[in-house]
């Protein structure tokens, strides 16, 4: 790099790094808020499920006909609080002003069929527009569930048949992925996204504030009448912006990482293991994070370099942030093993490249593809900055 | 020196089309002396000084600062000129004295140098008190001596000043002329746009009445007086300004 453009890039970054709103945004939010935002997440949501789990039911009957059995099995589940209704409107009713979640409904030929072993007609009334009440259509599935499994045991038993009777096979499942491919394939599904969000957002305040901010306060006039090219002038500003969004990008990885090596209960109920991922496939995604910073860096300082302050490039940025988000959020219906254009796709080739490195799906014309492509259109985004920043109209707009 | 000649800037603007804000502009400055350029806002005078400052391109004609082409050598120009304007501003996240580091490194200045030029500056400003304070937190006064400071790091031997005393304090305005008339007795070449009456009085040798791009009138304050039969210097500006917008209007009715 020129020295001029190096004097200018430690100056941008020296300023940046004074920027409490950076500081916030790039080191201090990923690494300590996000994670405890995390954390926060992951308990109640863990504290909902056990509850869901635990908690007693208030669940209606309505029997048009007596079936005993069912009427016992339900009555001795110390999770459900059990409630006759006379009528099927009053068991609605009941749903409806939330006395009962749900209502398990014995029609009239029930028992009959029940008693000549065919399969007796049991109906729940629930509101879907209810969580708890959702919930409850599920609690009350399991129970029914067990229910058949019991009367089909006692039935084969009847009829002195094997369970192998209704059971023609028996699949035994063997996964030959370790602990790690198991775990990689899990971070696949949304690092990438996670990553994207950090390079693309992270550099934004930067970028603002080296291009549309520094005209808007005159600073940039002071600069441009220095000696300093204006092609050395946007190497320092890409480099600095750069740098920031590589930053924020790696503090994003870094984030998610505290969250699942320092909560091992918490990883252990999402991912059902103990975290173990290997660090040489970590290393490798971080490393493709760069030709992203790259692109998103360009792009960044692109939209700074046209709009006349900070305010216009805030206006600006909404279609940048569509484009970053919408293959970023593609990223999670393309799988790591994509079609080879995909790694001609700006940001997805990138997300779909981190797939393959964390589940284990290396594809070596994939990986050129992207990181090639990537690496092109971050110096065409930069070209044109350096033309944006050649040309009077845009640096003198009033 | 500086040497303007047939300068001319002209815009294209979605309203009025093309505009023409510098129009055949031609004038000299010697060293040792304080060329001005008095006008309106909106005459040209900004323009005019930004080509002389390689921000921006002159649509035809040529110039020469310090003996090098605007065009053909603007890197050179800028490391032989001092610019310091009202928009000029100072990086608020730098201190007083790493801004006059951050100019000296664009520069090229070797860093002994650097640092002894620096100390010479702070002294001789009155920066040492704030020197490393950031320039968000100093007031006016003080931003505009880390400003001179800036401007003169290198030892340029042409200083342009473009409306520099604009929405200043009488006190500050002062530091200012104080440091334009200090640039002529060290000898530099000075050109200097203001539309202040009374600081073209008191500070310029040669002035130039700029008025729709064109220069109206170019002499010394006394002669531009005697030409218009006029005088108060304010009077004599106003009159030429009317008899240049009576030419124009009557060409145009000819045409």
């Amino acid at each position: 790099m020129p020295k001029l453009a190096q004097v200018v890039f430690r100056k941008e970054l020296r300023e940046t790094l004074r920027d409490r709103r950076v500081i916030l945004g790039v080191i201090v939010s990923p690494l300590l808020l996000t994670p405890c935002l995390m954390a926060a997440l992951f308990f109640f949501a863990g504290k909902k499920t056990i509850e869901q789990q635990t908690s007693t039911l208030e669940i209606g009957l309505y029997q048009q006909a007596s079936l005993p059995e069912l009427a016992a099995y339900l009555e001795k589940n110390e999770g459900l609080a059990l409630t006759d209704y006379p009528t099927r409107e009053a068991a609605i009713e009941a749903v409806k002003t939330l006395a009962a979640r749900a209502i398990v409904v014995v029609p009239h030929d029930a028992p009959d069929a029940f008693n000549l072993n065919a399969s007796a007609p049991v109906e729940i009334i629930y509101s879907q527009a209810n969580e708890n009440s959702a919930n409850a259509l599920n609690r009350l599935r399991s129970i029914l569930r067990k229910f058949n499994q019991e009367q089909t045991a006692t039935r084969l038993a009847t009829a002195g048949l094997e369970e192998s009777f209704i059971r023609p096979t028996t699949i035994t499942e063997t996964s030959i992925a370790d602990e790690k491919d198991v775990v990689g394939l899990v971070l696949s599904l949304f690092l990438p996204y996670i990553v994207i969000m950090g390079a693309a957002f992270g550099g934004i305040n930067t970028a603002f504030d080296l291009c549309a901010g520094e005209k808007e306060r005159g600073t940039l006039e002071t600069l441009l009448v220095s000696p300093v090219s204006r092609y050395d002038i946007v190497k320092g500003k890409l480099l600095a912006i750069f740098s920031i969004s590589l930053l924020s990008a790696l503090c994003s990885i870094l984030g998610l990482l505290i969250v699942l090596l320092f909560g091992g209960e918490l990883s252990r109920e999402l991912l059902d293991q103990e975290l173990a991922i290997s660090y040489a496939n970590l290393a490798a995604a971080a490393l493709v994070v760069v030709p992203l910073s790259l692109f998103t860096s360009a792009g960044l300082l692109l939209v700074s370099s046209f709009a006349r302050n900070q305010k216009e490039a805030q206006a600006y940025i909404f279609p940048f942030i569509a484009l970053m988000l919408f293959p970023a959020a593609l990223s999670f219906v393309f799988g790591a093993e994509s079609p080879l254009y995909v790694g001609l796709i700006p940001v997805l080739n990138i997300a779909v490249t981190m797939k393959q490195l964390l589940s284990n799906v290396f594809d070596l014309p994939f990986f050129v593809t992207a990181l090639g492509s990537s690496f092109a259109y971050a110096m065409a985004a930069t070209r044109l900055a350096v033309s944006l920043f050649q040309r009077e109209t845009i640096l003198f707009r009033s | 020196m500086i040497v303007a000649d047939q300068l001319s800037k002209i815009f294209r603007d979605k309203k009025r089309g093309l505009v023409r804000a510098v129009d055949r502009v031609s004038f000299t400055c010697q060293p040792g002396k304080i060329f001005g350029l008095l006008g309106a806002n909106g005459a040209g005078k900004t323009t005019s000084l930004r080509m002389l400052g390689t921000l921006l391109e002159p649509t035809r004609g040529k110039a020469t600062v310090a003996g090098f082409d605007v065009q053909s050598q603007p890197e050179e120009v800028r490391r032989h000129i001092g610019f310091l304007s009202n928009s000029t501003a100072l990086y608020g996240r730098l201190t007083a004295r790493e801004m006059l580091d951050y100019f000296g490194k664009l520069n090229a200045i070797e860093p002994a140098i650097l640092a002894r030029r620096t100390d010479e500056l702070i002294e001789r400003l009155e920066i040492g008190d704030f020197q490393h304070g950031r320039c968000d937190k100093l007031s006016t006064g003080q931003k505009q001596r880390v400003s001179i400071a800036r401007s003169i790091i290198h030892q340029p031997p042409v200083m342009i000043f473009d409306e520099p005393t604009t929405g200043l304090d009488v006190m500050t305005s002062q530091i200012i002329m104080s440091f334009i008339e200090q640039c002529r007795d060290d000898g530099l070449t000075v050109v200097f746009s203001t539309h202040i009456m009374s600081e073209v009085e008191r500070l310029c040798d040669e002035v130039a009445i700029v008025h729709r791009g064109k220069i109206a009138a170019q002499g010394t304050v006394d002669e531009i007086k005697t030409q218009t039969n006029q005088p108060v210097l304010e009077n004599a500006f106003l009159k030429i300004a009317h008899d240049l917008d009576a030419n124009q209007s009557s060409a145009q009715t000819e045409n």
